[in-house]
């Protein structure tokens, strides 16, 4: 597969604390990682999150007025920026940090779906991991995570792929394929949630199948935060920008399920696949933004949308044209890709014959079968607003990262949902980091040269050297090769200054 | 360089003994599917605070 990650904000609450303080909460909790003096490695000065795809760069990202007013309160703390972010580059190659105000694990770089897997439930258990941590040293109530996307009170916050493409192709492009992909994708990728957030407090006796689909509200855009667009055209490659785009998906749930994860992020390096080889399907659908809150909220989950030839296509109809599509270009290319295509045909397939055969399997599907099992057993109406309140709490439980707790993982305890990977791979990935990638450089760095390194930033390692900073430049780091060069460098070199006297580097300061 | 591929085939959910989907052919069956026990789960969800979504505020993410 081609290089990948995903990037988890998760929602957090303390049980019994009504005036938390979710910034000062998330920075503490992030804290909790080590128990050694908190060094923060991060390196901001390589990043530009103003910079867009089409060619220029924004004076500032938006918010919407709600944030704009934490954000004068935020001014008035007194905790330096460094300390807020908490930013860590932890020994498995992931990036953990207080980002804004929820703490976020982003994963290594990975090549392979199933490592992309293993690092992604690492995650769940190290920032389990920090929440038992912090419960006890606070004192009061108990810290709990939850990986979803909403507050069902209208604030999002993001699960993110990252996906490596070339830069030949022109961003226009990108943008006009990935639409009706990422319209129709919702159908199995989906968490589901109870209740339509339009400006304020999800309402009505609906139950969509994605979490994320009521905030989006334009195409294209450099923004994140207010006016989503479907296709996030930030311009950060963390590889030669001359060869590299980073296409920055923000469009998709958190899932809870790995067989989910897997299917989502295979299938859309495939599409991407299909896109570089210009072999994508003929499709295009009419009022993208529309048409994703449409089959997101659509009662009879038929998920029918208007293609811009006038015909009415259903989204299993459009999936099943990606697929048709990539079996034909990648069919036999490896036993990962053979994976991707077989679980996406099956699960099309029973999202078309029968969807009880995705309990366990796909999390909306899941979710929608507890609450149903629930409401039948205590009697309670989807349309009744205190009863709904009821779902909406579990619907949030479902996302509790607590094996004890998470509603979830309890049904995994149990043996009732489709495992991938399994715990002691788990184990391992919360402290290895990929072997693949140039996160196993990283991480090696950081043991051999630990005490001369100063920052650090997904593509840089910044060493002092004899009294000066030198940047080490992972850029061109981003295939099997170049790594295995690097390594090698890396394994003959006894002191800082042979590391940097074989790799590309510059000077700073 | 290849990613390590391991094997991970799909599999069915609780795939069930028996005569598939009714179908009196020699193709693939469609595979039964147990419904998970839900005694403990329901029983967790009866302990959810009806409140706790209501009580659940976030700021806005990316």
């Amino acid at each position: 597969m081609r290089l990948c990650g995903i990037e988890t904000e998760y929602g957090i609450q303390v049980d019994g604390v009504d005036d938390m303080d979710v910034v000062v909460e998330s920075m503490e909790l992030i804290r909790c990682y080590s128990h050694e003096d908190f060094i923060a490695k991060w390196d901001y000065g390589r990043e530009n999150p103003r910079l867009d795809m089409r060619g220029f760069e924004v004076d500032e990202l938006r918010n919407d007025k709600d944030e704009t007013l934490h954000l004068q309160k935020d001014r008035d703390r007194k905790i330096p920026l460094a300390e807020l972010k908490s930013d860590l580059l932890i020994s498995n190659g992931a990036r953990l940090y207080n980002d804004h105000t929820h703490p976020e694990y982003s994963t290594p770089e990975c090549y392979s779906l199933f490592d992309l897997l293993e690092q992604d439930r690492a995650g769940e258990r190290i920032l389990h991991n920090c929440a038992r941590r912090r419960t006890e040293t606070r004192g009061k109530g108990v810290v709990r995570l939850y990986k979803n996307n909403t507050d069902f009170e209208g604030h999002s916050y993001g699960c993110h792929e990252n996906f490596l493409i070339g830069r030949q192709l022109p961003f226009q492009r990108v943008i006009e394929g990935l639409l009706p992909f990422l319209v129709t994708r919702q159908i199995f990728a989906g968490a589901g949630k109870v209740g339509i957030e339009q400006g304020g407090r999800a309402d009505g006796g609906v139950f969509q199948v994605s979490q994320r689909a009521d905030f989006f509200e334009t195409i294209a855009s450099v923004d994140t935060m207010h006016r989503r667009p479907l296709v996030n055209t930030r311009d950060e490659p963390h590889a030669d920008p001359e060869q590299y785009r980073r296409l920055h998906l923000i469009v998709g749930d958190a899932n809870m399920s790995e067989y989910i994860t897997a299917l989502k992020v295979g299938s859309t390096a495939l599409f991407l696949d299909l896109l570089e080889a210009d072999q994508l399907p003929p499709l295009q659908i009419e009022d993208p933004v529309r048409a994703l809150k449409a089959v997101s909220r659509d009662p009879a989950q038929r998920w029918e949308v208007t293609l811009t030839s006038g015909r009415r296509a259903t989204a299993i109809e459009i999936q099943a044209a990606y697929l048709e599509k990539a079996r034909a270009l990648a069919s036999g290319r490896d036993r990962e890709t053979d994976w991707v295509l077989a679980a996406w045909g099956d699960t099309l397939d029973k999202l078309a014959s029968n969807r009880e055969e995705l309990i366990g399997v796909c999390d909306w599907v899941t979710k929608k079968w507890l609450l149903d099992s629930f409401a039948a057993s205590e009697g309670l109406d989807w349309d009744d607003p205190s009863d709904r309140s009821w779902l909406q709490s579990q619907d949030l439980e479902y996302h509790n990262v607590d094996p004890d707790a998470g509603l979830f993982l309890l049904l995994e305890a149990q043996g009732d949902t489709q495992r991938l990977v399994d715990d002691e791979a788990v184990t391992r990935a919360v402290v290895q980091p990929p072997t693949e990638t140039r996160a196993s450089f990283r991480g090696r760095v950081l043991q051999k040269f630990g005490e001369a390194v100063r920052s650090l930033n997904w593509d840089s390692v910044e060493l002092e050297s004899n009294g000066r900073m030198v940047v080490v430049d992972l850029k061109g780091c981003v295939d099997p090769q170049t790594l295995s060069s690097y390594t090698h460098i890396l394994d003959r070199s006894s002191t800082v200054e042979e590391l940097l006297a074989g790799l590309p580097t510059a000077s700073v300061g | 360089m290849a990613a390590t591929l391991r094997d991970r085939a799909p599999r069915s959910v609780r795939p069930l003994e028996g005569d598939g989907d009714g179908v009196d052919d020699d193709g693939p069956r469609r595979p039964k599917v147990d419904r998970p026990n839900t005694d403990d789960l329901l029983k967790r969800m009866r302990r959810v605070d009806p409140n706790q979504a209501r009580r659940y505020r976030q700021r806005t993410g990316e």
